[in-house]
């Protein structure tokens, strides 16, 4: 009954099969139910339609913010108290067209980097552009995302209160990314210096005009060095001129490469088995990944103090003391391993061309900045020596070989079974999981096995049916009479006492 | 703790007279280089000592600060604390790149960890130029005089012959520390100090930002939230 049902609920009807578009061949679900080739009509359509509303809004938001400017300015010349006009558009975009516009620059960014894959001169392609959009509107406009949107109108909010300076300030950012975006071909460290000098000459400039005050310049260049960093990301981080890209993946294919490494093997004064610990170290690890998401060099420093902090924290509640570097430096090269964070160089090569270089030289984000970087420059030359280990061993864990949690209970493995369950929630869980996966297993084996019988019992059942009417008819032959294939009635006895049949009968008139 | 008083009121004040100032902080960077186990955290954790209340609670003694008030200037030092075993002696440079002052730290009762700080002490003369920064050799664990192994003669004359300055502390009893501190302080600032650009300012990052300083339009900060 409940097999009935089930067959038909699958049941489909032809004609859902079809294209939408009615065009005779069969629809894909993954293409809204439509042919390939109306699918790829359609979606070019989208597509397009796409690019366009995204540079009209990207134009749009450029309008916005220079208007933003010109009516900041007016309000505050003509009256304090009354808050700034909202720009034209501004209220119109509710909530709703907010995440729209995220969603469609989404698609868009997608698009793109497709694009990038296929089109094999993207650089030769993009300077064209910046030839051909100079004046009417920047192609850093182009790039403008969320994100950037964000940025640009917190950093217009933050100049108002400058006044003429703020204008100023503004009007040169712009200039610099307009510049820099013609400087696309560039090496990385030109691009750096570039970055440097700008910072160096607007921190002078700020240094003359706040006489002085350096608390003031201090700030005025953070949001400088976010909004100028913000937007110029996409083209100066991991570019194209450099072998970071490469870097990052041998990084990656290294720490992978390096997965068997143990806590004990470095030293690490940290016991995951306390529960507080282990939460550290999972924050940590999140913190050092989250690193790649951020744009701004110093909101990547952040990141990686967090993860410093946290790590300073595990091992405090492990040691019960304050941590010394001798112990710092081991647990972050271990949550470097284990969180084998994205693009690792690049990040660094980033934070360390594009962040104001005091910060790097001194402080405390610079200290722990420094650390990252002796954990990366410690994992690429990691040897055997490193992890007290021999040439040999190091070998064949590198190969994959052997893997150093049996080799070391190799001998008493019978007894420590239980042991190694109880001390390691890890392997804890691990021999679970197989437990779990051998009752599955040998459950699926008993249904294979029953289905292949129940298969051999339907493939044999017509021959036993076949079988039995056979024996059946063999039992009783069918015997054929040869009176029973006479006239109906032949045999009834009542035959002479009916009457005669009548016969017609001709009246005459 | 006292470093902040003098700073408050010229903040406001005005901020163009930059020659009457009372007192300068400039900031001193400081790595701590020597064998794994030669007291080097302890040390840090010594100078520290004295500002904990004006810092937050060190949940680390890796990095630390202390402020040392001088005559005419206020250095603040940023202590690095470095990881001593032989194994991270490769990628040691990168701490004490733009160091304005390094103390090798040896132990007293080891002899291995004394051959250790000159290692050090190669490393650094080659990255360095004599001058630009200021190397210190300290003989900690001082206390444990019966296991000496290294004298104060041998060590002094390591010092004089490269052209360091050398002391014995105890990190335990915290004897020589403050001293070996304010020395150093004297000696940084006279060297590095004194040249122009030598040490960078170190300004409190202040609570009141910009924004809300300037009250002309209050709305503008808080319509920028919403979406």
């Amino acid at each position: 009954m409940s097999q009935r049902t089930e067959r038909r609920g699958i049941h489909v009807d032809q004609s859902d099969l079809l294209c939408k578009k009615g065009c005779g061949y069969y629809g894909n679900a993954a293409w809204q139910g439509l042919c390939s080739k109306c699918w790829r009509e359609e979606y070019q359509r989208v597509r397009q339609k796409q690019i366009q509303d995204d540079w009209a809004l990207a134009e749009k938001l450029q309008r916005e913010e220079e208007a933003a400017y010109a009516s900041s300015q007016g309000v505050q010349s003509h009256s304090q108290s009354t808050p700034p006009q909202q720009p034209p558009g501004h209220t119109s975009l509710g909530p709703f067209s907010k995440f729209e516009e995220k969603k469609t620059n989404e698609k868009t960014r997608k698009v793109t980097t497709v694009k990038k894959f296929f089109s094999p001169s993207s650089r030769s392609a993009s300077k064209k552009e910046t030839q051909e959009g100079k004046s009417p509107s920047p192609s850093i406009s182009r790039h403008a995302s969320f994100d950037t949107d964000q940025v640009s109108r917190d950093f217009v909010d933050f100049l108002k209160n400058l006044q003429k300076t703020g204008r100023e300030i503004h009007k040169q950012c712009r200039a610099f990314i307009m510049n820099m975006s013609s400087k696309k071909d560039l090496s990385a460290e030109e691009l750096s210096e570039c970055v440097q000098d700008f910072y160096q000459s607007m921190a002078d400039r700020l240094m003359s005009h706040f006489k002085g005050s350096s608390d003031s310049v201090e700030q005025v260049m953070d949001q400088v060095e976010k909004y100028i960093m913000t937007r110029l990301y996409k083209s100066v981080f991991c570019p194209e001129t450099t072998d970071d890209e490469k870097k990052d993946l041998a990084t990656q294919d290294r720490i992978r490469a390096l997965h068997w490494v143990t806590i004990q093997m470095l030293c690490v004064s940290m016991d995951e088995e306390i529960p507080e610990v282990s939460e550290n170290v999972d924050k940590a690890i999140t913190d050092i990944i989250e690193m790649d998401s951020k744009r701004v060099p110093r909101d990547k420093l952040a990141c990686i103090t967090r993860c410093s902090k946290h790590i300073f924290s595990a091992i405090r509640i492990t040691k019960n003391e304050p941590a010394s570097a001798d112990d710092f430096l081991p647990a972050l090269i271990y949550i470097v391993l284990k969180a084998n964070p994205p693009r690792l160089q690049s990040n660094i090569q980033y934070i360390t061309r594009f962040c104001n270089p005091s910060r790097l030289m001194t402080g405390e984000d610079g200290y722990y900045f420094t650390n990252l970087c002796c954990a990366a420059a410690f994992i690429e030359k990691l040897d055997a020596q490193s992890l007290n280990l021999s040439p040999e061993e190091f070998e064949r864990y590198m190969s994959g070989q052997a893997s150093p949690r049996f080799s070391s209970s190799e001998g008493d493995w019978p007894h420590s079974g239980h042991g190694v369950t109880a001390t390691n929630p890890v392997l804890a869980q691990l021999n679970h999981n197989l437990e779990l996966l051998s009752g599955l297993s040998s459950r699926q084996e008993t249904l294979m096995e029953s289905a292949r019988s129940l298969q051999a019992d339907l493939l044999s059942w017509p021959d036993t049916v076949q079988r039995e009417v056979n024996d059946i008819l063999e039992k009783y032959p069918l015997e054929v009479r040869s009176c029973t294939v006479s006239a109906i009635d032949a045999n009834n006895m009542d035959n002479d006492n009916l009457p005669p049949p009548l016969t017609p009968q001709v009246f005459a008139g | 703790m006292g470093e902040s008083l003098p700073r408050v009121p010229r903040g406001s004040q005005h901020p163009s007279n930059t020659l009457s100032r009372p007192v300068q902080t400039l900031r001193v960077k400081m790595v701590l280089l020597g064998s794994s186990g030669v007291g080097k955290s302890s040390l840090a954790l010594r100078f520290g000592k004295d500002q904990f209340k004006s810092s937050s609670p060190t949940v680390g003694c890796a990095y630390l600060t202390q402020v040392v008030h001088l005559n005419d200037v206020t250095l603040r030092f940023e202590i690095w604390d470095t990881a001593g075993q032989e194994k991270y002696h490769s990628v040691t440079p990168l701490y004490y790149r733009g160091a304005h002052a390094a103390l090798l730290v040896y132990d007293i009762s080891k002899k291995e960890t004394f051959i250790r700080a000159q290692v050090w002490l190669k490393e650094l003369e080659r990255h360095y130029v004599p001058g630009s920064t200021v190397i210190w050799l300290v003989g900690n664990k001082g206390d444990l005089t019966e296991d000496r192994q290294v004298s104060a003669q041998e060590a002094q004359s390591l010092a004089n012959e490269k052209g360091l300055s050398f002391t014995e502390t105890s990190a335990l009893s915290g004897d020589q520390v403050t001293e070996l501190l304010q020395a150093l302080a004297h000696r940084v600032y006279e060297c590095i100090g004194a040249q122009q650009g030598g040490l960078s300012e170190w300004r409190e990052p202040s609570l009141v930002t910009l924004h809300h300083k300037d009250t002309s339009n209050p709305l503008a900060s808080c319509c920028k939230v919403g979406p």
